[in-house]
């Protein structure tokens, strides 16, 4: 189906990080602006989700330049559930920034910042070619640079470097990989390489030389920034070192943007043919290891906020499994997977930091005795951890739950892997929760430090809304993964997202080698 | 022209690798980008010659019969080249910024948790001392 105003989606955050640049002094204006601009986002969002329920797909030509020749924007199931649940968390955690963050911080350009994320988070999940994937990217990644060493403490910039770094270098390794692909094929497009590469493996003429090898190349850039088994290291490191709703930002989107790129891409291009058998052993076993080493990482750790960092790649874990699997449940476990995940993460990192505002520090040690001073906070931890952890009735429960069934005919060691590792999860959460909220602290408490305004019904209504977004998923469980089976259809059988995209069936490029 | 191309995308690439594997933050920053450079022009090498293997003349994929190279790989590189110029813009204010504020661009120095007492022997050229700016 038609749809012009996909764009909108890229255009409204910009314009608002646009305009808040202008009001960089006052924050009240840009806070009413940014509020504007996400709640807007989610309610298009949600709209034209539910306008493709049956499993539509919704398409945008920029400058009505037919498929492969101008900039095509998708809408399907896959891209507007991970949309409307990114604008959730970033709505969420938005409105937690606002008595959490301390004003010096705010004046620098923390609201242009957050909506040029969106806008790069945004286009990452609309855009029907690689090379947008590519931009996308980028103004994500600039956008979360800036968002990283914000405040500029000597901690944040020392570990800056390596997530500045790893990312400039794979996204290089992108560039380069997406030339390649043109080179091969003549075209960016991805329903038109699926189209290309579908028929040349039915015809029985083959794959280029070389294109297991791109295929390889771009699980790299993919895995650097979704934090996928060897490349996880720079995730531990950075994130405990910003202010937390920036965090709880970060670990809601941006490794899930990643690991989007890995479920768009190779299921419809580049894990087709030979590179099959290349790739998903490849995600199979980085899978197990990302999910067993990062929970053992999160059980080792001291600190609530290390605890909470290495979790998320524990969790990318379970996605990739599910991605790597290549079956229609596979693929649909994996995305409500990453949709419960995206909202749980960012409440628990918004939940540590008011206990880090109540207690001075996230050092479990200095925690404890928390549940009595602040019984709210308390209960939404405890949901939120056990959602995490994936107890029923709460949304984790179901994602797992399609996960181990679906892999454990072809790969039930994969399975006992989920398994072990949910309970290392439920060992590392009731970590927190006993030595934050259980008992009494160990070392004599400090007095809560002066941290941002002092006024908490900002975080208060941020943890709120993200932890019954969170049982809203596990109680209405059923319309969620209706949207996600659409998606891992629509992944398998690409051919009604090729049709929506290229309806004329367009020939390719003449001389680009299709 | 493609083999020459190929050459020095491996020359550039040798050398950002050999400037990134430095200890010295500012010899990272040139290896990051020298290696965005060697990723454009081995693009250029992709987009190859207007004269294909067979003999034919390639088309230009918009604007119907010339002779024109493939004008795609140029917007790519295009693109880019400007996104890797704003990266480089923000890595460099980032290196002064460290600069200013820790007194390092040491990795080793930057790794420790706890900043070395300042001694003015030991960075004399730095703005700002060391340590002189954590905070602002």
């Amino acid at each position: 189906m038609r749809n012009d105003l996909l764009g909108l989606l890229v255009v409204i955050p910009l314009a608002t990080a646009v305009a808040s640049v202008a009001l960089v002094r006052r924050s009240r204006p840009q806070r009413v602006l940014g509020l504007l601009s996400l709640g807007s986002m989610l309610v298009l969002a949600v709209g034209w989700l539910s306008e493709i329920r049956d499993g539509d797909v919704l398409v945008s030509q920029m400058g009505a330049w037919p498929a492969p020749f101008g900039i095509t924007l998708v809408f399907d199931s896959l891209s507007g559930l991970l949309l409307c649940t990114g604008l959730v968390v970033a709505l969420g955690c938005y409105v937690h920034s606002f008595s959490v963050l301390e004003p010096e911080t705010e004046r620098r350009y923390f609201h242009p910042l957050v909506q040029l994320l969106m806008v790069g988070v945004n286009q990452c999940f609309l855009t029907g070619d690689l090379f947008n994937l590519f931009v996308g990217f980028e103004i994500m990644l600039m956008a979360s640079y800036g968002l990283l060493v914000i405040g500029a403490s000597r901690r944040q910039m020392a570990q800056a470097y390596k997530y500045l770094v790893l990312n400039l270098i794979a996204s290089t390794v992108f560039v380069i990989s997406a030339g390649l692909v043109y080179g091969m094929f003549g075209t960016l497009n991805l329903a038109d390489l699926a189209r290309i590469v579908d028929a040349r493996v039915a015809s029985g003429e083959g794959l280029p030389p070389g294109f297991v090898g791109v295929s390889v190349m771009l699980l790299f850039v993919f895995g650097a920034k979704g934090a996928f088994f060897p490349l996880w290291f720079w995730l531990p490191d950075t994130y405990p070192t910003c202010p937390v709703p920036v965090a709880a930002l970060f670990s809601g989107l941006l490794t899930k943007v990643g690991v989007y790129a890995v479920a768009r891409t190779f299921p419809l291009v580049f894990a087709v043919g030979d590179a099959r058998d290349v790739v998903t052993p490849l995600l199979l076993a980085s899978a197990g290891i990302t999910m067993f080493l990062g929970v053992l990482g999160a059980v080792s750790q001291h600190s609530v906020r290390r605890i909470l960092a290495v979790h998320v790649i524990s969790q990318v874990g379970y996605m990739v499994f599910g991605i790597a699997l290549m079956t229609t449940a596979g693929l649909a476990g994996a995305l409500y997977y990453m949709v419960q995940h995206m909202v749980v993460k960012s409440s628990l990192f918004l939940c540590c930091g008011v206990m880090e505002h109540h207690a001075g520090s996230d050092d479990l040690d200095r925690l404890g005795g928390l549940l009595k001073r602040d019984r709210f906070l308390g209960i939404a931890f405890f949901v939120a951890a056990m959602s995490l952890v994936g107890l029923p009735p709460l949304s984790g429960f179901f994602g797992k739950l399609v996960l181990v069934r679906e892999g454990w005919t072809d790969h039930w060691w994969l399975s006992v892997v989920a398994l072990l590792t949910g309970v290392l999860t439920l060992v590392s959460m009731l970590k927190i929760w006993t030595r934050g909220f259980w008992l009494a602290p160990v070392a004599a408490a400090e007095p809560a430090p002066a941290a941002g305004s002092g006024d908490l019904r900002g975080a208060y209504i941020g943890i709120g809304f993200l932890v019954a977004v969170a049982v809203l998923m596990g109680l209405a469980a059923e319309p969620i993964y209706d949207i996600a089976f659409h998606a891992g259809e629509q992944l398998t059988d690409p051919s009604a997202y090729i049709g929506a995209v290229n309806p004329r069936g367009l020939a390719a490029v003449p001389g680009g080698g299709g | 022209m493609t083999t020459v191309l190929a050459i020095c995308v491996t020359v550039i690439v040798t050398v950002s690798v050999y400037l990134m594997l430095s200890r010295e933050l500012k010899s990272i920053a040139m290896g990051v980008f020298l290696l965005g450079h060697g990723a454009n022009l081995s693009i250029i090498a992709m987009s190859g010659s207007p004269v294909l293997p067979g003999g034919g003349l390639r088309q230009p994929p918009i604007l119907g019969d010339g002779i024109l190279v493939d004008a795609l790989p140029q917007a790519l590189i295009l693109t880019a080249i400007v996104i890797n110029f704003a990266v480089m813009g923000f890595f460099l204010t980032l290196l002064v910024l460290t600069a200013r504020n820790t007194g390092t661009l040491n990795l080793d120095e930057l790794a420790l948790e706890d900043p070395p007492v300042a001694s003015p022997e030991l960075e004399p050229t730095v703005d700002g001392g060391p340590g002189g700016g954590v905070g602002r």
